[in-house]
């Protein structure tokens, strides 16, 4: 072939190269669209920051507004146990100094710890902050059940003294949830039942626990027994401690361990004494819930217990690192 | 190479080469030096608009999505992964962009769906978000996805009559299809030339044999 030759079909190739292609396509640089990426973080750290401003600040409006229209924005700021602590701790508001029990209390400059890592539902925001109050951090879980609903605040609870928690992979690489927790030493609804059956009263033996012994739990054991021996003459008392279903969620932490939270419900039972009268006008709460200043047959006051636990991935217990309480409701007869 | 082969594929040369020149000018002439690709269409039918990756994501370019209501009324341009977009509209009333013909500017729209999405006001999922009142206006940069834009009502009344258009804007565009014409009109020119050439050398070698026949 001859330079000519060769210099010829150059230019035949370029040509139908260049139209055979589509044109407009090389020219435009079209092309298809990319492939979902299942591990990508759904959420920006700035959509993210976004989203923890409005809740807190609707938190904030909620908690500390006398205004009853007002406080339908904790619907914007809560949800399931969440909102049920707030609307509580609003009503006992009189009797219940905000500041020593809220653990909820919208607090200033919450620290972003984890967004979510995929697209599955449902998806949670860990935030951290220190409330005004107090030297201890609160933790909060925000969660999403489906791509409808906005993030709301599920549960918090004020960390312990002398507890720390592990590092959780970055912002822009995502946290995933825990779903069936057969990478841990123990799956965290097995965790939360034991917690929760641990911590009856009377008790219960219980061998080799999956969780190591924690203040929160040694204090509520302790009030029970108090209680009870102080009610003995003329009532029974009882306390049940109960997972709320669909309350316990897992968050893989960068070295493989899992952030586990979790709501309990607790209930003392008083079952009275025949013949007997018991003046519940001391318990402010209780008379503001129910109405009653004297009970002669039973009464109950429920808590949520807001517990999180540091679940090891490989060896040891479960570690009890945040837990705070909230009266919600009761009953008397 | 034969003769005829020759000539055949010069002449294919010529018409590919003028083909692509013309091409090349008529989209220099349409993009504009600013490189601008616009496509609109007014939604007939009430419920949100849709644009799905294979249209937003197509090329490495920003998008600037303007939708306009007729009634003045609010409306928001949102966009957020697909998957999410996708369950948050539902099965809602949607219009889809299902075709762009350039350079006409226009838009295909394909309708599917009934009802509204209120979860389009209350989601966590947009990425991005522009709201106002008779007019919103976005600016879709690449790198996140597939994603998907929504333009819907900004407030509780259907979204009706609204105007979509979206802007591509790419200066190389312009240079491109500059220099898409030039091959073109270079090929063209060439392969014309080459055949002016042969033809040329053909007459002469008939001609010298005419010669040599009445020098024997």
């Amino acid at each position: 072939m001859t330079r000519k030759d060769r210099v010829f079909a150059l230019s035949i190739a370029i040509s139908v190269s260049l139209t055979g292609c589509g044109a407009a396509n090389s020219v435009l640089g079209i092309h298809a669209p990319p492939k979902v990426n299942p591990s990508a973080v759904p959420l920006t750290p700035d959509q993210a920051r976004a989203i923890l401003t409005r809740d807190f600040t609707a938190a904030q409006q909620g908690d500390t507004t006398a205004d009853k229209t007002l406080r339908d924005v904790l619907r914007t700021a809560y949800t399931d146990e969440g909102l049920r602590a707030a609307n509580a701790r609003v009503k006992l508001a009189k009797v219940q100094p905000t500041g020593a029990v809220s653990p909820l209390l919208a607090p200033n400059e919450p620290r972003l710890l984890a967004v979510p890592r995929g697209f599955g539902y449902p998806r949670v925001l860990l935030a951290q902050t220190v409330a005004s109050e107090g030297p201890l951090p609160i933790l909060y879980l925000l969660t999403s059940p489906d791509a409808a609903t906005p993030y709301r605040i599920g549960a918090s609870a004020t960390m312990l003294l002398s507890t720390s928690l592990k590092p959780f992979d970055s912002l822009a690489k995502g946290s995933p949830l825990v779903t069936d927790g057969t990478e841990l030493t123990v799956a965290p609804d097995a965790l939360l039942g034991a917690y929760a059956a641990g911590m009856a009263f009377p008790a219960k033996a219980s061998a080799n626990p999956p969780f190591a012994a924690d203040v929160f739990s040694g204090q509520v054991r302790a009030k029970a027994a108090s209680v009870a021996k102080a009610v003995a003459a003329q009532a029974t008392f009882s306390q049940t401690h109960k997972v709320v279903p669909q309350s316990v969620y897992a968050v893989r932490q960068a070295g493989g361990d899992a952030l586990v939270f979790g709501v309990i419900e607790r209930t003392d039972s008083f079952a009275v004494k025949t013949g007997q009268a018991v003046n519940t006008a001391e318990n402010k709460e209780f008379v503001l819930l129910t109405g009653k200043k004297r009970v002669t047959k039973s009464a109950s006051i429920t808590r949520l217990e807001f517990v999180v636990f540091a679940v090891p991935r490989s060896s040891g217990q479960a570690t009890l690192v945040a837990a705070s309480e909230q009266v919600v409701a009761g009953s008397g007869s | 190479m034969p003769a005829i082969v020759r000539r055949v594929l010069g002449v294919v040369v010529v018409v590919l080469g003028a083909a692509l020149a013309i091409f090349g000018a008529w989209n220099a002439f349409g993009l504009g030096p600013s490189g601008e690709a616009r496509f609109s269409v007014t939604a007939k039918d009430p419920g949100a608009l849709v644009v799905e990756p294979d249209v937003l994501n197509s090329v490495e370019v920003p998008v600037r999505i303007t939708a306009t209501r007729s009634d003045g009324g609010s409306v928001q341009v949102v966009v957020a992964p697909s998957v999410d977009a996708r369950a948050v509209l539902d099965r809602s009333a949607v219009s889809t962009v299902s075709g762009v013909h350039y350079p006409a500017g226009t838009l295909d729209l394909r309708t599917a769906g009934v009802g509204s999405s209120p979860g389009v006001r209350t989601a966590d999922v947009w990425r991005l978000s522009a709201k106002g009142v008779g007019s919103a206006q976005l600016v879709v940069n690449q790198g996140f996805g597939p994603e998907t834009a929504v333009v819907a009502s900004g407030d509780a009344g259907p979204l009706r009559g609204v105007t979509m258009t979206l802007t591509w804007a790419d200066r190389a565009w312009f240079f491109d299809a500059l220099a898409v014409a030039l091959i073109g009109l270079i090929g063209a020119a060439f392969a014309l030339g080459d055949l002016w050439h042969a033809r040329a050398q053909t007459g002469s070698i008939h001609s010298g044999s005419r010669n040599r026949g009445v020098i024997t």
